[in-house]
C-alpha cells in the first residue's frame, strides 16, 4: 500500500508541475531569489565592502520578511486554487476507500515533492543569481570580479528554513480543509463558486463612481510630501482600488446594456462577458494584485530616484581627488595642509579663496527665471588663475577667457538660464561682459563649494579688494585617497569644528564612490528585491488563473466555431480578451504610480535628476521594468491559451 | 436541398482502419423533418459532423444547395456554417457568461450584421419560441427547455436553411422533451425550417416526416410517416429499431 501511495503522490505532483508550468516555475525562481539574497545577506565578503555595509543584513533580512509573506501568500493561493479544481479527484480517492486523513496526506506529500523539488532548483539557480549579484555589487564598489562557486551552506540552510515555512503554512490549511470536507464536499466543490456570477445594480455603480475618485485624490495626497497625507492617500488609493474591481464588472455590462448596437458589434460581446464574469469571480483578487502592481512600480521608481539622487550628488562633489573647503576665511590652513604633505603624495593643487561679489545681480536674475535659492548673500566669485587650475586638477580641458569678459560656471540645470544672461558686472570699476558658459562637475553644492549652483569666474585683477567667502583647497593626488587618510582628515575637521565652532567640508573621490555604492546597496537591491518578488506573485496569480480557464475556453471556442466563427475572429476575441485581462490591474497601478515616480525625482535640488536620471528617464526606465517582468508572464500564458484553447481548422 | 452522396469514412491508421460510414446516400428536401435513429457506434454523429462540415468524408460528396461543401476551403466554412447552418446540441451548448438574448444574438455577430438590428431580431424569434420573458437571464437561471428552446432560436435566428439536431432531448426530461418536440415540428411547419435530427429515441423520431435508420456506417432502413398517427409511426419505428437488432433499452 504504502509504495502505490508514495508512487500516486510522485505521478501527481509530475502533472502538477507540469499543468501549473508558470507556478512551478515561479516557485524555482523565488527559491532562486531567496537564496541569492540571503547569500549576500550572510556574506562576510559583502560585509567587508565598506564600513556602512554593516546595515546590508538588516535591510536585506527585513526586505525577506516581507517577500517570504508575498511568496507564503502565493503558495497558499496556489495550493488553495489546486485543491478546489482537482476536489472531484481528491473526493473519487475518497469514493474508493481513502480516509480523509490519507487524502489530505497525499495531497500535503505531492505538493511537498513539488515545492522540494523548486528548493533543489532554485538552489542551483540561486548560486547563479548570487554570483550576478555579487559582481554587481563588486563593480559598483570598483572591486574586481572573481568567480567562486561557493553558496554557503548557511544561505542554503535559511532558505530550506524560509520554504519550510511558506510550505508548511499552505500545505497546513489545505490538510484542514481536506479534513473536514465529505465526499459530496469535495466533489461538488467546484460548484460552490458558481451561482450569481453576474451581479448589477445601481449600488455599485456609484461605489464605482467613488471609488474612481477616491483613488485620484490617494495619488494626489500621496505625492503632497507629508508623512501623514502619504498615509492618508496610501489608504484612499487601496479603497479605492478594492472599490473600483468589485464595481466594475457590474459597470461594464450596464454600460452594454444601455449600447445594444455596440455590444453586438464584432467580437465585443465575447470579450465583455468573458472579463466581466471572471472579474465578477476574482474582484478582490484583481484589486489585491492592483495594489501590490502599484507597491512594485512605486518601489522600482522609489530606487532609480534614489539611486539617481545618490548618482547625481557623488558625480558633482567626486569631481576632485581631494576637495577642502574651509569656512572661514582668516585661519591657519596648515591644519589639513601639513597631514596631507605628510601621507598623501599630491600631483597637482591649488589653495585658494572664493570671493563675495559686492552684490546680487546674477542670483537676483536666477530668482526671477528659475526657482532658485542660496545660502550665498551676493554672487560668488572665483579668480580665472584658480579657475584654470581647478579645470586642470578636475582633468576638464582649457577653456579660454577673453579680455575684459567673465565666465560663468554653473551646473547644467541652470546652463539655459546662465546662457540667457547677457548683462555685464561691474567689480573694482572694471566692467566684463560676458564671456561663456561651463557646466562641467565643479562641487557646487554645500556652503564651502564654488558657490550654490553657479560662480563667477573673473580677471585675477577684478577681483582684488573683494571680501573673501570662504578658503577652498583641491587637489589630484598619486593615487585615489585611501579611507584611513580620509577618516583621519575628517577627525581633524571634527577638530576644527570642536575649536572654531566652523564647519569645514572634505570631499574625496574614493569617499564619495564608496558612499553612492553602499547607498545604492543598502536601499536599491532592497527595494528591486522586494519588487521583483512582488510582480512574479501577483502576475503568477493572474497567469494560474487564465490558464486554468483553457478548458472552459477551449470549450467555448469549438461551440464557436462549430456556429461558424471565423477562426480570426477567435483569435482576436481571445486576444482581446487576453490583452484586457493583464491590462485592467496594470492601468490603475500606472496611472497611480507614474505621477508619482514623476513628482519624487522632482524633489532633489536642481541638478540631480538630469540626462537619465531626469523624472521622464526614470519613470520610463521604472516601466520598462515592472513590464519586462509582468511581459514575461503574458507572453507564457498567451503561448499556451493560444496553442490549448483555438481550434485548428478541419 | 441536401444531397448525401456515397459517402464514406474511414478513421484510423493504416494497419487499423475502422469504417464509419459505408456509402451512405440519401436526400432532404426543403421544409423536410427529417431523423436518423441507430445504435451507439452506427455512425450518426459521424454523419452529422461530416454534414454540419465538422469533419471531412474520406469518398463521396455532400451537397447543401447545390454546393459541394466538401470542397470548400477553410475560410468558406466558417462562413458556410453560420450562413447555412443551425444546431441544437443535446447538452444546449449555450455559453454560461452570456444571457439567453446575447447566446442568440451571437449567431448573428458572428456574421459582422448590422449589430443595431440584433436585438430586435432576437426578440422576434424568440416570441415565436416563447422564451421572450427570460431573454435577459443568464442559463444557469432557467430550466432545460427553456435553454434549449434558446439553443433553437440560435439555430434559426441568423435565416439559416438547414437546422442540425444532435440529440436535442437527450438532457430533458418527458415534458420538456415534448414541448421542444412540438416547436420543433412547429418550426418546421409554419416557419419552414429544414430539420435534420439525430437521435436513438423513439419517441423522438416518431415527430420526424421520415426516418432513416442507420446500422455499422450503412443505411439500413427508411421508413416514411406519411398521413399516419404519431403513434401508429412510433410503433413502425421500434419494429423496424427490433430488427436492427438494437440494444433493448433503445427500443423499450
Amino acid at each position: 500500500m504504502s509504495v502505490t501511495y508514495f508512487e500516486l503522490s510522485a505521478r501527481n505532483a509530475k502533472r502538477q508541475a507540469r499543468d501549473y508550468l508558470v507556478y512551478f516555475a515561479t516557485v524555482v525562481l523565488a527559491a532562486a531569489l531567496l537564496c541569492a539574497f540571503n547569500g549576500l545577506l550572510l556574506s562576510g565578503e559583502v560585509q567587508t565592502l565598506s564600513k556602512s555595509m554593516n546595515m546590508m543584513p538588516l535591510m536585506l533580512g527585513m526586505a525577506s520578511a516581507v517577500v517570504v509573506c508575498v511568496f507564503g501568500w502565493l503558495v497558499s493561493y496556489a495550493t488553495g486554487f489546486m485543491l478546489s479544481r482537482r476536489s472531484r479527484e481528491l473526493g473519487t480517492y475518497l469514493l474508493i476507500g481513502l480516509e480523509n486523513k490519507q487524502v489530505a496526506r497525499l495531497f500535503f506529500l505531492e505538493n511537498l515533492a513539488v515545492g522540494g523539488c523548486a528548493l533543489a532548483l532554485g538552489l542551483v539557480l540561486g548560486d547563479v543569481l548570487y554570483q550576478a549579484l555579487r559582481a554587481i555589487l563588486l563593480a559598483l564598489f570598483g572591486i574586481p570580479y572573481q568567480f567562486t562557486l561557493a553558496l554557503s551552506l548557511p544561505a542554503v540552510a535559511l532558505t530550506a528554513v524560509y520554504f519550510a515555512l511558506i510550505y508548511l503554512f499552505a500545505l497546513g490549511r489545505s490538510r484542514r480543509r481536506i479534513r473536514k470536507m465529505n465526499i459530496h464536499g469535495l466533489i461538488y466543490f467546484e460548484k460552490q463558486n458558481q451561482g450569481a456570477v453576474i451581479r448589477s445594480g445601481k449600488g455599485r455603480r456609484w461605489v464605482f463612481a467613488a471609488s474612481v475618485v477616491l483613488a485620484a485624490a490617494g495619488t494626489v495626497l500621496l505625492m503632497s510630501g507629508s508623512g501623514e497625507l502619504g498615509l492618508t492617500g496610501a489608504g484612499c488609493v487601496i479603497v479605492g482600488l478594492y472599490g473600483f474591481f468589485i464595481s466594475f464588472a457590474s459597470g461594464v455590462p450596464a454600460f452594454f446594456d444601455r449600447r445594444p448596437a455596440r455590444k453586438y458589434k464584432g467580437v465585443n460581446l465575447l470579450v465583455f462577458r468573458t472579463l466581466t464574469a471572471k472579474l465578477a469571480t476574482m474582484g478582490v483578487l484583481m484589486a489585491t494584485i492592483s495594489m501590490i502592481f502599484t507597491a512594485t512600480l512605486m518601489a522600482e521608481g522609489t530606487g532609480l530616484v534614489l539611486r539617481g539622487l545618490f548618482m547625481g550628488r557623488m558625480s558633482e562633489k567626486a569631481c576632485f581627488d581631494l576637495y577642502i573647503g574651509m569656512g572661514e576665511p582668516e585661519r591657519d590652513r596648515s591644519v589639513y595642509l601639513d597631514y596631507i604633505e605628510a601621507h598623501i603624495p599630491v600631483e597637482e593643487d591649488v589653495f585658494y579663496q572664493v570671493y563675495n561679489s559686492p552684490d546680487d545681480q546674477f542670483m537676483a536674475y536666477l530668482k526671477e527665471t528659475n526657482n532658485y535659492y542660496s545660502f550665498y548673500e551676493q554672487d560668488p566669485i572665483l579668480r580665472w588663475s584658480d579657475y584654470a587650475a581647478l579645470r586642470s586638477i578636475a582633468g576638464y580641458p582649457p577653456v579660454e577667457l577673453g579680455e575684459g569678459q567673465y565666465l560663468i560656471h554653473c551646473i547644467s540645470a541652470l546652463e539655459k538660464d546662465a546662457r540667457g544672461y547677457t548683462r555685464p558686472i561691474s567689480l573694482g570699476g572694471i566692467t566684463l561682459e560676458p564671456g561663456g558658459v561651463h557646466t562641467e562637475h565643479l562641487l557646487q553644492s554645500g556652503v564651502t563649494g564654488q558657490g550654490h549652483g553657479y560662480i563667477l569666474v573673473v580677471p585675477d585683477r577684478a577681483a582684488e579688494g573683494l571680501s573673501v567667502h570662504h578658503l577652498a583647497y583641491a587637489a589630484k593626488t598619486a593615487e585615489p585617497v585611501p579611507y584611513e587618510d580620509f577618516y583621519n582628515l575628517t577627525v581633524l575637521m571634527d577638530q576644527v569644528w570642536e575649536n572654531t565652532g566652523r564647519a569645514d567640508q572634505i570631499n574625496t573621490e574614493a569617499s564619495e564612490k564608496d558612499e553612492l555604492a553602499s547607498q545604492t546597496a543598502l536601499t536599491v537591491f532592497p527595494l528591486f528585491y522586494l519588487a521583483l518578488a512582488l510582480t512574479m506573485t501577483a502576475a503568477a496569480i493572474l497567469t494560474i488563473q487564465q490558464l486554468s480557464e483553457s478548458e472552459r475556453y477551449r470549450r467555448q471556442f469549438a461551440l464557436l466555431q462549430k456556429l461558424g466563427m471565423d477562426r480570426r475572429d477567435m483569435a482576436r476575441a481571445l486576444g482581446r480578451q487576453f490583452v484586457l485581462y493583464y491590462a485592467l490591474p496594470a492601468v490603475p497601478p500606472v496611472l497611480i504610480g507614474v505621477p508619482f515616480i514623476l513628482n519624487l525625482a522632482k524633489v532633489p535640488e536642481p541638478g540631480v535628476m538630469v540626462g537619465l536620471r531626469s523624472p521622464a528617464a526614470i519613470t520610463a526606465f521604472s516601466l520598462a521594468l515592472f513590464f519586462l517582468v509582468y511581459g514575461l508572464y503574458i507572453l507564457m500564458a498567451y503561448t499556451s491559451l493560444r496553442r490549448n484553447v483555438l481550434p485548428q481548422d478541419r | 436541398m441536401l444531397h448525401v452522396q456515397n459517402i464514406e469514412k474511414y478513421y484510423g491508421t493504416k494497419n487499423n482502419v475502422t469504417k464509419a460510414l459505408d456509402r451512405v446516400s440519401f436526400t432532404v428536401e426543403d421544409g423536410e423533418f427529417l431523423a436518423i435513429m441507430g445504435a451507439s457506434g452506427s455512425g450518426k454523429t459521424t454523419l452529422l459532423n461530416c454534414i454540419s462540415t465538422i469533419d471531412t468524408v474520406s469518398a463521396g460528396d455532400i451537397l447543401l444547395d447545390g454546393v459541394s461543401v466538401s470542397n470548400l476551403p477553410a475560410a468558406e466554412l466558417a462562413r458556410f456554417r453560420r450562413e447555412r447552418l443551425g444546431f441544437v446540441f443535446q447538452d444546449f451548448n449555450l455559453l454560461d457568461t452570456l444571457t439567453i438574448e446575447e447566446n442568440i444574438g451571437l449567431a448573428l455577430t458572428l456574421g459582422h450584421g448590422d449589430a443595431g438590428a440584433v436585438q430586435g431580431r432576437v426578440r422576434e424569434v424568440a416570441g415565436k419560441l416563447g422564451i421572450t420573458d427570460i431573454l435577459g437571464k443568464f442559463p444557469y437561471q432557467v430550466s432545460g427547455g427553456q435553454k434549449q428552446r434558446a439553443a433553437c432560436a440560435r439555430a434559426m435566428v441568423a435565416g439559416q436553411s438547414l437546422l442540425l439536431a444532435d440529440e436535442p432531448t437527450g438532457a430533458l426530461d418527458s415534458r420538456a422533451s415534448k414541448n421542444l418536440l412540438e416547436i420543433m415540428t412547429e418550426m418546421n411547419r409554419s416557419m419552414g425550417a429544414t430539420i435534420l435530427m439525430v437521435t436513438h429515441d423513439a419517441y423522438s423520431a416518431s415527430y420526424a416526416k421520415r426516418v432513416l435508420f442507420l446500422k455499422d456506417g450503412r443505411v439500413f432502413n427508411e421508413i416514411l410517416r406519411g398521413n399516419r398517427g404519431r403513434s401508429v409511426f412510433y410503433h413502425e419505428i421500434l419494429d423496424v429499431l427490433a430488427a436492427l437488432g438494437g440494444d433493448v433499452s433503445d427500443v423499450l
